[in-house]
């Protein structure tokens, strides 16, 4: 037995004394020093911005090419680390947790609250006295307000499109083929009878589906009819009343999930539109679709048309809504592993002031990756395309100021003015500004997000019956705590409303 | 008494320096690769916040740990993960060991290669594959039983993906497609490894095929047999990961029935990303895991000294 | 004479039939990856290409450097992270192999451990980054996790035990044998079946691995083929998750097609299918070896 004891005391001191090597140097404190953030004479930095999107060749040549700007400006250079989209949930954890040097990260929705929860992003107010004028330009105070967490601002949303309304779009060749008449339509339930011709008529037309892969049919209609408060568990169905209500209990969701399931019953949704990746546009593309239910922006139209080669159809069933919730969904913070946060708020200023630089990082290197062919539209170079082009990033939402930049060719030249016109017009939601806290009821959250995997893609595709799963599913939601969840929302709700 | 005993110990354990000498490179690799980032445990036990450190942030107690007993989830997941790892550790004995043995007894040298890679195959291909070939055989309007071999049969073509009662079976069959050739292998080498003179003794007593099958081949494969089915008793507590989120591409609906730990974890986790809540998940698997292999480690041992673990 | 044919004959029926049920998959597979696009999402999946098209190879070997290239980091760290590995495990599972080694149990038990407890990836991703700086390093490939694995260290020693004879050893001890030339000059000879098994397996994580470039790698230039491979197809995965992304992302239009996918997958494993037999010749043999001498 002692002799046991021995060798397993030495394994054990080894191997401690190895984790306190191991362990002291991880924990050391990310080192924020402000090295030359002084007026005047600036020292070198290199400004690490990290991102997600599809590989780029030409992305270091762009860096570099954003470096000579920076360089001139706020003598910084660029260097842009882009993590595969696949990777991207546990890059954006992991490089957070040690001290990498991160000068920027893209954020937003879940993320955002989690990274100010753990501590892992700057509080802004003061960087953006100092060096964010470009910013607060570039907004309304009440938009830029939206991400505040108690009071401090720790991310700066994108400057993109923050509204939505629900719309139909259909095939405008089979609408003229079957004499169809769309004028009339002002609600869903209005669909019907397009439907049912399509389906007699074209058997192997799937007649609607999911807007993107991860949306069920429903998923659209709710987002663009309620502030969903960040994660749709607790919702507020009255854009002007603060009153929090469970969203799967209210009659109008029934209701919803009612006509979904007369259409999947009737054929119109594909049997397995709650497993499938296949969206309305791959069907539409492959002359295998007829409609979808999305959310319309402006542009939203021509782009689907671009993408699917036919002419379409559109029929608005609602006006835009703005919330707290869309204008946070994609934003850009510093991260407490920067080794200089003045220059990393500099960097970010110049994303939301300086045309040059965000149309570098939007669109590539004029002449190589884009010609100019009007004032503000820019499309391909001779012989280059989507296929072959070094540089076709096209996320333009991600970075910065995206209504400064160039519009493409197939985009209408006043976009980006009537983007800002349709924000400025959409209906506010009164809990606008609010952002909701998961971290007291996270225990609850990740039951709930166990019992909403199971039933909403079911019921919100009509692939199972709303009217023996509906009760079962808002029973099991009462068990994992969701009344708790909506009661603790209510109250930050109503904290923040007093404060405001 | 004592002393004595550990110095002898110690003279002893001196003639063998050399051994120890060898274990020095994998013992090294294994405390830093293993132990040290074991350390990590304590962020279970953390509410994490990154401006005070690990070691900094304040210390919750079991916390992190009650969103996994918080619903009856905690039982449903709890029953599927052993209940399907039971099944699969013992199809798979079953199916491989007999593969092996019949693959033994092939006398075409060629024919025994040529399945020797084949069965190995299922094991090649990730785990997003197999979901898409699943899928092409369930899918229910373009899948290969729904529009082929089930309206042959004359059967009402059946909506894979929502039907929960299937998926017991389904994730058997492919979970036993996927490994039962690697394990066949790994007890196919065993099978070879046994001295020929045993079957030639029992060949002159008389003993049949079957006979020399169950006195001579299984008695001596045992050894690796437990081996291996302790391995997997240990992982029992562990799911597949891919296997239950892939193949069943996520379908909500089959939750009931296809809702293992693995995955509970993983969606929880996809909503906030939460580094203490996995931790203890992670590390409540291990406790768990930990105490099933030494019980049964403990049996083994009882059993037959030889065949157990340490 | 009979009996054996007949005994023979079930066994070769068996054997074909599992045999299909693994092979028709990948049929599918490769019949998938030539088919054209519009085609599977109309007609579903089959065993033959009901409309061929080579699109998605062409679509893949549109930059061949970058596969080429993915493919020779792939080979690599394959070739050398098992052959290091075999080392350091034969060598760790030779001495607690020996009966009279003292402690030889709790070193067992030590080494066994590390399979039932992990500190969980974060721990594990601080320590290899910020104490040994592996990340976007070949390193990142070789080391984290799969250097060691305690199941082959076991699967080894239990091989050791069962098949030398420590009266082998005692003789070469003394013969005046050092432990250092036993091992090498009987043990080792005598061990190539199970050095043949694990090998394989060990080529086969090795090749298979992209968890580690998941989580060491972000410079695309360093991706090995499964890293490359599985980031196409999990980069759509994400797509389902996150809604937010997948709402813009889409306007890019790059979710990859089904026969992209299956390209894909054939890509991955072909290399493994064309040296497999190779492999197995050499585990063919050391399997009789260690028959005939065992």
């Amino acid at each position: 037995m002692f002799k046991k004891m021995g060798t397993t005391v030495l394994a054990l001191t080894m191997t401690a004394s190895l984790m306190l090597a191991g362990c002291g140097k991880s924990n050391e404190p990310a080192n924020n020093g402000q090295s030359g953030a002084g007026e005047g004479g600036l020292l070198p930095y290199e400004i690490n911005m990290v991102f997600y999107g599809p590989p780029q060749k030409d992305l270091d040549e762009i860096a570099a090419e954003m470096s000579k700007i920076t360089k001139e400006k706020i003598n910084a250079t660029v260097k842009l680390v882009r993590i595969e989209p696949a990777a991207w949930a546990e890059q954006s954890i992991l490089m957070l947790t040690g001290n990498e040097q991160v000068d920027l990260i893209v954020t937003g929705g879940g993320d955002y609250s989690r990274q100010v929860a753990q501590g892992q992003l700057v509080a802004l107010d003061d960087l953006l006295q100092k060096h964010g004028q470009g910013i607060s330009k570039a907004f309304e105070p009440d938009v830029l307000g939206a991400s505040k967490v108690n009071g401090q601002t720790y991310a700066i949303p994108t400057n993109r499109d923050f509204a939505s309304h629900p719309l139909v779009l259909m095939r405008q060749d089979m609408l003229d083929k079957y004499k169809l008449d769309i004028s009339n339509i002002k609600t869903i339930d209005d669909l019907d009878p397009i439907f049912k011709v399509i389906h007699e008529n074209e058997p192997n037309v799937n007649v609607l589906g999911k807007a993107s892969a991860a949306a069920s049919i429903a998923n659209r209609l709710l987002e663009t009819r309620w502030d969903v408060l960040s994660d749709y568990i607790g919702v507020l169905p009255n854009l002007d009343e603060l009153k929090v209500v469970n969203l799967y209990e209210t009659p109008e969701y029934a209701d919803m999930l009612n006509t979904i399931r007369r259409w999947y019953l009737a054929g119109y949704i594909h049997k397995d539109a709650a497993t499938s990746k296949e969206t309305a546009v791959d069907y539409i593309k492959a002359n295998i679709g007829f409609s979808v239910i999305n959310k319309g922006k402006p542009g939203a139209v021509g782009q689907t048309e671009n993408r699917v080669d036919t002419k379409l159809a559109s029929v608005d069933i609602g006006s835009q809504i703005t919330s707290t919730t869309s204008i946070t969904s994609i934003m850009l913070g510093i991260p407490t592993n920067s080794k200089d946060t003045d220059r990393a708020m500099m960097f970010l200023n110049l994303l939301y002031s300086d045309p040059d630089l965000i149309n570098l990082i939007n669109w590539g290197i004029e002449g190589k990756h884009y010609v100019k062919v009007g004032d503000s539209s820019i499309d391909f170079p001779p012989g280059v395309d989507a296929s072959n082009s070094g540089f076709n990033l096209r996320q333009g939402w991600m970075f910065g100021n995206q209504l400064l930049s160039y519009t493409w060719a197939t985009d209408v030249p006043n976009l980006w003015q009537e983007m800002d016109k349709y924000n400025r017009e959409a209906k506010k939601s009164i809990a606008m500004g609010f952002t909701y806290n998961p971290i007291p009821v996270k225990t609850e959250l990740a039951a709930i997000t166990n019992v909403t995997r199971q039933y909403a893609m079911g019921l919100e595709t009509g692939t199972i019956d709303p009217e023996a799963n509906l009760p079962k599913f808002i029973a099991a939601l009462k068990a994992a705590g969701i009344d708790k969840v909506v009661a603790e929302k209510q109250k930050q709700l109503d904290e923040w409303a007093k404060n405001k | 008494m004592k002393a004595m005993a550990n110095g002898s110990t110690l003279k002893r354990a001196m003639k063998f320096k050399m051994l120890y000498i060898m274990l020095i490179p994998g013992i090294a690799y294994l405390l830093i690769n293993n132990y040290v980032p074991m350390l990590g445990m304590i962020i279970a036990f953390k509410d994490i916040n990154f401006a005070k450190g690990i070691l900094g942030s304040d210390w919750v107690g079991f916390k992190n740990f009650e969103y996994l007993f918080k619903t009856a989830d905690a039982y449903i997941i709890t029953r599927n993960t052993i209940l399907y790892n039971l099944v699969f550790i013992v199809v798979n004995l079953v199916v491989a060991v007999a593969l092996a043995i019949l693959l033994n007894e092939m006398k075409n040298r060629f024919f025994s290669r040529f399945y020797q890679s084949v069965v190995l195959l299922p094991y090649l291909i990730s785990s997003v594959i197999i979901g898409y070939l699943v899928f092409s055989l369930l899918s229910a309007e373009t899948g290969l039983m729904n529009k082929t071999i089930l309206p042959w049969l004359g059967i009402d073509p059946v909506m894979w993906y929502s039907e929960p009662g299937f998926w017991p079976y389904i994730l058997t069959f492919v979970k036993i497609w996927s490994t039962a050739g690697y394990l066949c292998i790994i007890y196919f080498a065993a099978v070879v490894g046994i001295d020929q003179e045993y079957y030639e003794a029992a060949t002159l007593d008389g003993a049949n095929k079957f006979q020399q099958i169950l006195k001579i081949t299984i008695p001596l494969i045992t050894p690796v047999i437990v081996i291996m089915t302790l391995m997997q008793i240990g992982r029992i507590f562990y799911s597949d990961f891919g296997l239950f989120y892939q193949v069943t591409l996520d379908s909500g609906v089959l939750l009931p029935t296809t809702n293992v730990i693995d995955t509970y974890v993983y969606r929880s986790l996809l909503r906030n990303g939460d580094i203490g809540m996995s931790s203890a998940a992670g590390l409540y698997q291990s406790v768990v895991g930990f105490i099933i292999i030494l019980a049964s480690n403990y049996a083994v041992k009882k059993i037959n000294p030889d065949n157990s673990l340490f | 004479m009979r009996a054996n044919r007949l005994e023979q004959t079930v066994i070769h029926i068996i054997f074909f039939l599992f045999a299909c049920i693994c092979l028709i998959p990948f049929a599918v597979l490769i019949s998938a990856s030539l088919t054209s696009e519009s085609a599977i999402i109309q007609n579903g999946y089959s065993i033959w290409p009901s409309v061929f098209s080579a699109e998605s190879y062409r679509f893949l070997l549109k930059e061949p450097m970058m596969i080429l290239n993915a493919y020779g980091i792939s080979i690599f760290v394959t070739v050398l992270g098992t052959a290091v590995s075999l080392i350091m495990m034969t060598l760790l599972a030779y001495p607690i192999s020996r009966k009279d080694l003292p402690f030889r149990n709790v070193i067992a038990f030590i080494i066994f451990f590390t399979m039932l407890f992990n500190g969980g990836l974060v721990p594990t991703y601080l320590m290899y980054t910020n104490v040994f700086e592996i990340k976007n390093t070949l390193t990142a490939y070789l080391v984290p996790g799969l250097l060691v694995s305690a199941f082959f260290v076991i699967l080894i020693r239990t091989f050791f035990t069962m098949n030398i004879p420590s009266e082998v050893i005692e003789s070469a001890k003394i013969d005046g044998a050092g432990e250092f030339r036993i091992f090498y000059g009987i043990v080792l000879p005598l061990s190539k079946p199970v050095l043949g098994a694990v090998g394989i397996f060990q080529i086969i994580n090795y090749w298979n691995d992209w968890f580690n470039g998941l989580i060491y790698i972000t410079d695309n230039k360093l991706h090995s083929i499964q890293v490359m491979l599985n980031t196409i197809l999990l980069n759509s995965q994400y797509l389902m998750t996150n809604v937010q992304a997948a709402d813009n992302m889409v306007e890019a239009g790059d979710i990859p097609s089904h026969g992209l996918k299956m390209a894909i997958a054939v890509i991955g494993v072909i290399p493994i299918l064309i040296t497999y037999p190779f492999f197995q010749k050499y585990f063919a043999k050391g399997l009789t070896v260690g028959a005939v001498k065992g």
